[in-house]
């Protein structure tokens, strides 16, 4: 299997104020192809930094992340954003954009890419009927409920064909019947669909069903477990 | 991302906040329609007064006056002791084989009564026959006759002063003895001079403003009239009529008419007249286009207050579209667009309104006629010309532009702002 993600001594020091805070001491990480890897560990301990280096949004202090072989520390902010349409975003609190409907902001990553309206469009509504919201394509995020909007996140983050999903407790804002289904639906597309899911998570429940978790601490990983 | 969709997208955040994005376009369309405005009437003026100057200044005519006279146009500076008399339209006759007659003109406000009221006016002492040949399109009669061979007593009047309100009530008609008065200011004490004139002839309607040429304000008496009731032999200007209206011709006489009299007289032509008149208007533009683009600057740095809140509130949006992989100069558009599409609405709207106030204010000041003048108790109308707000082409697209750049350029550093913010701390951003 390919390697995917890879991050090699990976350290993130950020300055409070005028104090600096390491959030990462050295974190190495390999995600193979198809793999379903939860991140476990208590706030504070770095998972989240882990999560935004490996998703190019930020770039580390030290060490490297590769991403499908590509060191993202030589890259500039335009090849980072074209890097960022291959990877798909699943946030805690949605990040849907309220003005636009469902189908709309699923659409979003792909009019972003430069894909027709028709292309788009078609995609969007079989994205969505993936996650199993074919009937609300038109409403907007304010007439959704929490497990329906995170839904349409994921269906957004799936619209670029990504190499691997970067989930950031996508459970953690919803209720546990919503919860439930975003678990069925994540392992899902991990299973039927073959994606690559690296997930951030405190839903022991759900990391359990993953293949493999990697528990932090302090800004390391100090435990790494096959299920 | 396509421009379509760049543009779609800036839209929707317009339109997401209306009333905002509606106060900011109103800012626009204040500047925009400020300048509009003042353009149109000011080209409006400009147009008429060159119209009318054209009819009443034939091209073939030089104006010679003592001293600068007519400022930049003219020729020549006489010594403060000189005086253009009457009877040197003799020697300029004599000046050069291009002239083919002169003039003199004296002139004096006054007034006149009949029936008991009174109306000021200028008193204007011209040689009848001359002068009639000299603007053979203007000094026409209506009613009665412009006589050839002249009588002391006889009036020529202006159509303004048979009929100063425009309504068909008449001041003063055809046949009328009328009492002409000036205020004599060279005596002590001070007196007021008068006679009884005949009217022999009205004038048809001029519309001018009768610098140098026939006027709907005033009367005419013969030139040897005025110099007795003046009782000066001093004339204010000699009009020469050319031969042709030939750029050299008009230069030559000029010069020769201003060396003859050791540059103590001005010479004017029509043609330098209105080339004066056109670059004190550019002038005039300038200005107040300077005064209405400080409201439009005013509205440029509104936009850019909004655009600032809104990139503050924008924030978290921002770092979601950069997390999907949106580039930094698509943010940069995305802003720039919204100003754009504020601009050109604000400019579109701005054009069409201040082209209705234009309409408008000249309607207003012309007591809802079309015409502009200052008709007022015994005042007789000194202009009666009409005034019609002029937009051009050029006008409206300068607006356009100008509108567009103002609102694109304040929007340039909070959009810069917005492409810059990075992705992680966007999406932290409460």
């Amino acid at each position: 299997m390919a390697t995917v993600v890879e991050a090699v001594n990976l350290k993130k020091t950020y300055m409070l104020g005028k104090v600096p805070v390491e959030a990462l001491r050295g974190v190495n990480l390999k995600v193979e192809t198809g793999e379903f890897l939860a991140v476990l560990g208590p706030s504070g301990s770095g998972k989240s930094t882990l999560l935004n280096l490996i998703g190019a949004l930020d770039k580390p202090t030290e060490g490297t992340v590769l991403i499908e072989g590509v060191d993202i520390s030589r890259l500039n902010d335009n090849q980072l954003a074209d890097l960022r349409r291959r990877i798909g975003f699943v946030f805690q609190f949605f990040n849907l954009i309220p003005r636009l409907t469902a189908r709309q902001n699923v659409e979003l990553p792909m009019a972003i890419s430069g894909l027709s309206k028709d292309e788009r469009r078609k995609r969007a509504e079989e994205l969505l009927e993936i996650v199993g919201l074919k009937e609300r394509v038109n409403h907007k995020p304010t007439e959704l409920s929490g497990g329906e909007q995170q839904r349409v996140a994921i269906a957004r983050a799936l619209a670029n064909n990504p190499s691997f999903l970067l989930m950031d407790e996508p459970t953690g804002n919803i209720d546990s019947k919503a919860a439930n289904e975003i678990i069925r639906l994540v392992m899902r597309l991990n299973k039927e669909k073959g994606i690559t899911i690296i997930m951030v998570t405190h839903d022991q429940r759900l990391a359990s069903q993953t293949e493999r978790t990697v528990q932090m601490f302090d800004g390391l990983i100090v435990q790494e477990k096959v299920n | 991302m396509k421009v379509s969709d760049i543009l779609s997208y800036s839209f929707s955040a317009i339109k997401l906040r209306k009333l905002r994005a509606g106060l900011t376009t109103l800012g626009v369309v204040i500047g925009i329609a400020a300048i509009v405005a003042l353009l149109s009437i000011t080209q409006g003026l400009q147009n008429t007064i060159t119209m009318q100057l054209e009819t009443g200044l034939a091209t073939n005519t030089l104006i010679v006056s003592a001293g600068g006279g007519f400022g930049a146009g003219g020729q020549g500076r006489a010594s403060s002791d000189f005086k253009l008399q009457a009877n040197y339209t003799e020697i300029i006759d004599g000046l050069s084989p291009d002239i083919e007659m002169s003039a003199a003109i004296i002139q004096r406000a006054g007034w006149i009564e009949s029936d008991g009221r009174e109306l000021a006016t200028a008193i204007v002492g011209v040689d009848f026959a001359k002068y009639g040949e000299i603007y053979s399109s203007a000094f026409v009669n209506e009613s009665g006759r412009i006589p050839q061979n002249t009588e002391n007593n006889m009036l020529i009047i202006g159509k303004r002063v048979n009929d100063p309100w425009k309504n068909g009530t008449l001041f003063c008609d055809l046949n009328d003895d009328v009492k002409i008065i000036w205020t004599n200011t060279t005596t002590f004490p001070i007196r007021n001079e008068t006679y009884t004139g005949h009217v022999v002839a009205v004038l048809k309607e001029v519309g001018g403003f009768g610098i140098g040429g026939p006027s709907d304000s005033s009367i005419y008496i013969p030139i040897s009239q005025a110099q007795s009731f003046f009782g000066t032999d001093e004339c204010s200007q000699i009009i020469v009529k050319l031969k042709n209206s030939n750029k050299e011709t008009i230069d030559n006489v000029s010069k020769v008419i201003t060396d003859a009299f050791s540059n103590q007289v001005s010479v004017m032509s029509a043609t330098a007249m209105l080339n004066t008149l056109s670059s004190v208007f550019s002038v005039i533009e300038l200005f107040l286009a300077g005064i209405a683009a400080i409201s439009l600057l005013v509205a440029g740095i509104g936009i850019m207050n909004i655009m600032i809140v809104s990139l503050m509130e924008r924030t978290r949006e921002i770092g979601i579209l950069k997390a999907l992989g949106m580039k930094g100069r698509t943010v940069l558009l995305i802003f720039l667009f919204e100003s754009v599409i504020i601009g050109l609405i604000g400019s579109v709207i701005g054009i069409g309104s201040g082209w209705g106030v234009a309409n408008l204010v000249m309607i207003i000041f012309s007591g809802g006629g079309a015409s502009f003048g200052n008709l007022r108790g015994n005042q007789t109308g000194s202009f009666g010309m009409t005034i019609t707000p002029l937009l051009t082409p050029t006008v409206a697209v300068l607006a356009l532009v100008f509108g567009v750049g103002v609102s694109v350029i304040f929007a340039i550093y909070p959009a810069w702002r917005a492409s810059k913010l990075k992705p992680v701390e966007s999406l932290r951003y409460e």
